[in-house]
C-alpha cells in the first residue's frame, strides 16, 4: 500500500450522493408532521447537502491528523464527549425532540453527542488495547475500558438513545474480543446482563416492546407498527423497486422514512438490487478497512484502523437488522446514508483518518520504528515485573 | 492484533451482512405479493363519490324517480374536540342523546357517519354550531314525487341508494352507470394525493313504457273495486297488444316508494307477475283457439248442452244456467262449462296442452322485472282422469295475470305473442340512446284468420246474452272473457266456498286495438263473478283511458240495457 486507498473515498462518494438523493426522494413530498416543522420541498435535502460539505471538511482535517496526534488525543477526546454528553441535560443547551433529549444546540443546528461518543470510545480502546500496559489474561485490564463504556452507557440511556447504547455494546466487546482478552471474561460480561434480562421479562409491557419485533403482527397499532410498515415497504419493492421517488410508505405511513428507516424506502423504490448494491458497498468498505489493519506494523494503528472499520460496518448493520426486524427496533442511522449530521460528520471524519492511514507514509514509519523502540524496551522491564507473578508473557511477543 | 480472532471476527460481520440479505430475499420476494397488497389497501382507497342515480320517467317524460340534495354529517374523530354544550344543541338537533352520539365516534379512524341526509334546514342548523371535527357531505337521496304511483314498477333504493326492487333493482347497473366509484392515492394522514377526476357522476336514464296517466286512471279504478267488493288485493295490467308495452300495471296493496324499507312483504308483492291462480273461464281461450285453428269447430258449430253437466271421469261439473243447444260462439260467450269441456274432449289433452303451451301458458313471459313466476300446466301424461273436464275451463292450472293478458293479445294483434316490457329506452345523461326495446321479440303463434274468428267470439261477451255485458263501453265495441274462479283453501287444499278470483281480460277498440287489459279482483266479498266484479272495472279504465288515447268513438249498433250475470 503505496498509495492512500481511493476505494474508501469513492464508496463514501457514492454513499452520501445516493443518501442525498433518497433524502430528497423521502422529504420532497411534504407530509403533514413535516410541514408542522416548517418544511418546504428543498427544506430536508438543503440541508443535508450543507452537512455534506462540512463533513468533507471535516473528512480532510481528519485526513491531515497524524496517528500520533490521534494516539495523543484519545484521553482527551473522551473527556469533551463525556462533557458534550452531559451538556445535553444542561437546559438552554439540550434539545429534545420527541420525548428524548439527545442533542445540543449548535448553532446554526444541533449535534448529538452520542455520536462521537462512539468515535472517542473506538480511539481510546486502540490507545487502551496497544498500551503495553494491558493484560490480556488480567480481568482488571478487562473491566477498566468496560467501566468506561458503562459510564457512558449510564447517560446515554438517560437521554434515552438505545441505538447509541446497543453499537456501543457492541463495538466495545468487539474490540475486547480482538485484543486476545479471555473469552471468559466476555461471559463473564454476559452472564452478568442475564439479571436485566430478567427484570425485563418481568415487565411484561416493557418486555413486550422489545420482543415485537420478533411478531409486530401482534401489536399492529402500537409496538409493531413501524417495523410492520418497514416491512410493507421493503416487500411492495420486490426485486426492482417501485422506481425512484414512487415509493408509497414515505407518505407518513413509515415513520423515520428519511432518518433510521431510509434503508427500506431504497428497498421501496429500488428493489432488492438497490437495498443490495448499499450493503455490499458497506462489505467492501469494511473489507478495505480490515486489508488496511492487516498491513500495518504498528498496533494502534491496526486497532484504530479496525476500530473505525468496525464502528461504521457495525453500525450498518443493527440498521439493517432492525429495519428487517432481527433486532429490536431502535433509533440508529445508516451511516452516510440517514439524514442526521452528527451521524454524518463522525463518519466522514473516520473515513478520513482511515484514508489517512491507508498510505505507507515515511515518516510515519520512521516514527513507528522509534516508537516500538521505545515501547520494546518498556516491555523488556515490564516482562521482567511480569515473571515474578506470571509464568510466561508469551501474549506480549506475541503482539 | 489476534489474528485468529481478526478473521473470526471479520467473518462474522461479513456473514451477518450475508444474512442480512438472505432476510431481504424473504421480505422482498418471498413475501412480495402479501407485503405489496398491504402496502395497496394502506394507500389506495376506493371512494364513493355519489353518483347521481338516473332519473325513470314514463313514456311522456313525466319523472317517477328523482334525486335530492341533501346534506349528511360525519365526524372526524382525530379533529372532534368535545364541547359539552355545542354538544348538546347537536344531540336535540339530530333527536339523540349526547352520549349516543358521542359512542358513535370511536377513537381510531378518521371518518363516522353521525347523520345520513338530513333535511335541509336540520343541517343549516349543525351547521352554523361549528364544531371542530364535523363535516358535512352533499348526497343524493332517491326521492319518488309521485309517491304510491306505479310502486311495483318502478321499486325504490335503501339509504346508500343500493337498489332493493321494481326498474331499481332490474336495471341497476344503467341507473348507477359506471360511475360511483374513484379510485384514489392517499397518505396516511388520509389526504388525497392523486385520484381519478372527481365529477358528479351522472347514471343514465331510464324511459318507461308506463304513461303516468294512464297508471293513476288504473290505480284510482281498482282502488275503488277494491273498497267495493271489500277484496283483499287486485292487479290490473294494461298493455300495448302490438308490442307489449305495458303501458300501466298495478297492484293492491301498495306502497310508498319514499317509505318503501318499511312496507311489508304484502305490499310490495307485485301479484301481476309474481302470483299464480287458477284462471277459470278466461283459460277458455286456449280451448277456443285450439279448436279453431285446428279447424275442428266453427263457429257456428252445434252443442248440446241442455242437460247442465256433464260427467267426466266420475265427477259431474255444471253449468251456472241451463242452456238449450249452443253454437260454439255462445258457449265462449255464456262461458258454458258443459260446452267447453266437449270442445276440450273434441281437441283432445294432447293438443289443449300444445295450444296452451303456445299462448305461453306455464311459462314467464320474460317481463323486466324481477321476480316473475312461470306458473304451471301438467303435461297430458300426468292428467288425471278428471282433468279433462277441470283443465278446459282454467281449473288445475296456475297463471299469473300477465301471461293471460299476453295470450289475450296475440288475439288482438292477430296471432302474435308478444314479449312484454316495462321499460321503452333508456337514455345517457348527455341524452344518447344507450338502448332501445321498441322492438322486443314477437312471434306469430296462430293465423290471423283465427285470431280475427275469436275476436269475434270474444266481442259477443260484452254483447246481449254474454257474460260481461257490464264491460261494455260506449262507442267502441270490447272483446274480452270473464273468468270467476274458487281459490284453493291451503288448509284443506279444496276448492274453497267463500274465496273467489274475479277477472276480466279484453281489449278495444276490438277490431283497431289499442289497449289490452285484465282486472283481476283477490276475494271479493258480495259478488263473486267475473262479470259483475271484474268487467265494471274494465269499463270505467277503458271508458277513461281511451278518451285519454283519444281513439276515435266507432258506429256501433245499439245495445238493450239489459245486463245478464255470468
Amino acid at each position: 500500500m503505496e498509495r492512500q486507498d481511493k476505494c474508501l473515498l469513492i464508496i463514501t462518494l457514492i454513499l452520501t450522493g445516493f443518501g442525498a438523493l433518497m433524502i430528497y426522494s423521502t422529504t420532497s413530498v411534504l407530509t403533514p408532521v413535516l410541514i408542522k416543522k416548517g418544511a418546504t420541498e428543498f427544506f430536508f435535502f438543503k440541508r443535508h447537502l450543507f452537512t455534506i460539505v462540512v463533513g468533507f471538511i471535516i473528512m480532510a482535517i481528519a485526513y491531515r491528523l497524524k496517528p500520533s496526534v490521534i494516539e495523543k488525543l484519545a484521553i482527551p477526546l473522551l473527556i469533551i464527549s463525556l462533557i458534550l454528553l452531559l451538556l445535553v441535560f444542561v437546559p438552554g443547551i439540550g434539545v429534545s425532540a420527541g420525548g428524548a433529549r439527545r442533542w445540543i444546540r449548535l448553532w446554526p443546528s444541533t449535534f448529538q453527542p452520542s455520536e462521537l461518543v462512539k468515535m472517542a470510545m473506538v480511539i481510546f480502546l486502540a490507545k487502551y488495547i496497544s498500551s503495553p500496559d494491558y493484560k490480556t489474561d488480567s480481568f482488571i485490564s478487562f473491566i477498566k475500558p468496560i467501566g468506561v463504556m458503562f459510564i457512558f452507557q449510564l447517560i446515554i440511556i438517560l437521554q434515552p438513545d438505545f441505538g447509541a447504547v446497543m453499537s456501543l455494546t457492541f463495538l466495545t466487546i468487539a474490540m475486547l474480543f480482538l485484543s486476545g482478552t479471555r473469552i471468559r471474561y466476555i461471559g463473564i460480561l454476559v452472564l452478568a446482563a442475564i439479571p436485566v434480562i430478567i427484570k425485563l421479562s418481568l415487565e411484561p409491557y416493557r418486555f413486550r416492546r422489545i420482543t415485537s419485533f420478533i411478531n409486530p403482527w401482534e401489536d399492529p397499532q402500537k409496538t409493531g407498527f413501524q417495523l410492520i410498515q418497514s416491512f410493507i415497504a421493503l416487500g411492495n419493492g420486490g426485486l426492482t423497486g417501485v422506481g425512484l421517488g414512487s415509493s408509497k410508505q414515505k407518505l407518513s405511513y413509515l415513520p423515520e422514512s428519511h432518518t433510521d428507516f431510509i434503508f427500506s424506502i431504497i428497498g421501496e423504490e429500488f428493489g432488492l438490487i438497490g437495498a443490495i448494491f448499499v450493503i455490499i458497498l458497506f462489505i467492501i468498505l469494511f473489507y478495505r478497512g480490515i486489508k488496511i489493519a492487516a498491513s500495518k506494523k504498528y498496533i494502534f494503528i491496526g486497532y484504530l484502523v479496525t476500530g473505525l472499520s468496525l464502528m461504521i460496518a457495525l453500525q450498518a448493520l443493527i440498521n439493517f437488522a432492525v429495519v428487517t426486524g432481527m433486532v429490536p427496533t431502535k433509533g440508529l442511522p445508516l451511516p452516510f446514508i440517514s439524514y442526521g449530521g452528527s451521524s454524518l460528520l463522525v463518519n466522514m471524519a473516520a473515513i478520513g483518518m482511515l484514508i489517512r492511514l491507508s498510505k505507507k507514509d515515511e515518516n510515519e514509519e520512521t516514527e513507528d520504528k522509534n516508537i516500538i523502540k521505545k515501547k520494546i524496551i518498556k516491555r523488556k522491564v515490564e516482562s521482567r515485573n511480569f515473571k515474578r507473578n506470571y509464568k510466561g508473557n508469551r501474549i506480549i511477543f506475541e503482539r | 492484533m489476534n489474528k485468529k480472532r481478526a478473521v473470526i471476527l471479520n467473518t462474522v460481520i461479513i456473514f451477518s451482512f450475508f444474512i442480512v440479505i438472505f432476510r431481504l430475499v424473504d421480505l422482498m420476494i418471498f413475501n412480495h405479493k402479501i407485503l405489496a397488497n398491504s402496502a395497496r389497501k394502506q394507500y389506495i382507497k376506493v371512494e364513493d363519490i355519489q353518483a347521481r342515480r338516473g332519473i325513470i320517467v314514463d313514456r311522456r317524460g313525466r319523472e317517477l324517480a328523482l334525486n335530492l340534495e341533501l346534506d349528511s354529517v360525519y365526524c372526524d374523530p382525530q379533529n372532534f374536540t368535545r364541547e359539552n354544550e355545542k354538544l348538546g344543541t347537536l344531540a336535540s338537533l339530530m333527536g339523540q342523546k349526547p352520549e349516543a352520539i358521542l359512542a358513535k365516534i370511536p377513537e381510531q379512524g378518521r371518518f363516522v357517519w353521525l347523520g345520513r341526509k338530513m333535511e335541509p334546514e336540520k343541517a343549516e342548523k349543525i351547521k352554523s354550531l361549528k364544531i371542530n371535527g364535523l363535516g358535512f357531505l352533499t348526497e343524493a337521496k332517491r326521492y319518488y314525487p309521485k309517491s304510491n304511483l306505479a310502486s311495483h314498477i318502478i321499486g325504490f333504493v335503501g339509504v346508500d341508494n343500493q337498489s332493493l326492487e321494481g326498474i331499481e333493482l332490474k336495471y341497476d347497473k344503467y341507473l348507477k352507470a359506471n360511475g360511483g366509484k374513484v379510485i384514489v392515492e392517499r397518505d396516511a394522514g388520509g389526504r388525497i394525493l392523486s385520484s381519478g377526476v372527481i365529477t358528479e357522476i351522472k347514471g343514465n336514464n331510464i324511459v318507461l313504457t308506463i304513461d303516468e296517466v294512464l297508471q293513476q286512471i288504473i290505480e284510482k279504478e281498482l282502488d275503488k273495486a277494491m273498497s267495493k267488493w271489500k277484496a283483499a288485493a287486485g292487479s290490473v295490467i294494461m298493455m300495448d297488444p302490438f308490442t307489449g308495452e305495458i303501458l300501466a300495471l298495478a297492484n293492491l296493496p301498495d306502497y310508498d316508494l319514499n317509505k318503501g324499507s318499511s312496507a311489508n312483504a304484502s305490499e310490495r308483492r307485485n301479484r301481476a307477475i309474481t302470483d299464480c291462480y287458477e284462471p277459470g273461464s278466461t283459460f277458455k281461450i286456449v280451448i277456443g283457439i285450439g279448436a279453431l285453428e285446428e279447424k275442428i269447430l266453427k263457429p257456428n258449430s252445434l252443442f248440446d248442452v241442455s242437460r247442465g253437466g256433464i260427467e267426466v271421469g266420475g265427477k259431474t261439473i255444471r253449468d251456472v244456467h241451463k242452456y238449450g243447444v249452443l253454437t260454439f260462439k255462445e258457449v265462449i260467450q255464456k262461458s258454458s262449462n258443459v260446452g267447453s269441456i266437449m270442445v276440450g274432449m273434441k281437441l283432445g289433452k294432447e293438443r289443449l296442452y300444445k295450444y296452451a303451451k303456445l299462448l305461453g301458458i306455464g311459462e314467464k313471459t320474460g317481463i323486466d322485472l324481477p321476480g316473475e313466476v312461470s306458473g304451471w300446466i301438467r303435461p297430458p301424461e300426468k292428467w288425471s282422469a278428471t282433468s279433462i273436464g277441470a283443465i278446459p275451463i282454467g281449473q288445475e292450472v296456475a297463471v299469473t295475470p300477465l301471461q293471460i293478458l299476453r295470450a289475450y293479445s296475440a288475439v288482438a294483434n292477430g296471432g302474435y305473442l308478444v314479449t312484454p316490457h316495462v321499460v321503452k329506452e333508456i337514455i345517457s345523461p348527455d341524452g344518447r340512446t344507450i338502448a332501445s326495446f321498441n322492438d322486443r321479440d314477437k312471434i306469430r303463434i296462430i293465423s290471423s284468420r283465427t285470431a280475427e274468428t275469436f275476436r269475434e267470439i270474444l266481442k259477443s261477451v260484452t254483447e246481449e246474452g254474454g257474460t260481461g255485458t257490464l264491460a261494455s263501453i260506449d262507442g267502441n265495441d270490447v272483446a274480452g272473457k270473464t273468468g270467476t274462479a274458487q281459490m284453493i283453501n291451503p288448509a284443506t287444499k279444496r276448492y274453497s266456498k267463500e274465496k273467489y278470483v274475479s277477472s276480466f281480460v279484453g281489449f278495444v277498440p276490438a277490431d283497431n286495438p289499442r289497449i289490452a287489459m285484465i282486472v283481476v279482483i283477490y276475494e271479493p266479498r258480495g259478488q263473486i263473478y267475473g262479470g259483475a266484479v271484474a268487467a265494471p272495472v274494465f269499463r270505467d279504465i277503458a271508458n277513461q283511458a281511451l278518451s285519454y288515447l283519444k281513439v276515435p268513438i266507432e258506429e256501433k249498433q245499439n245495445k238493450p240495457d239489459i245486463v245478464v250475470m255470468r
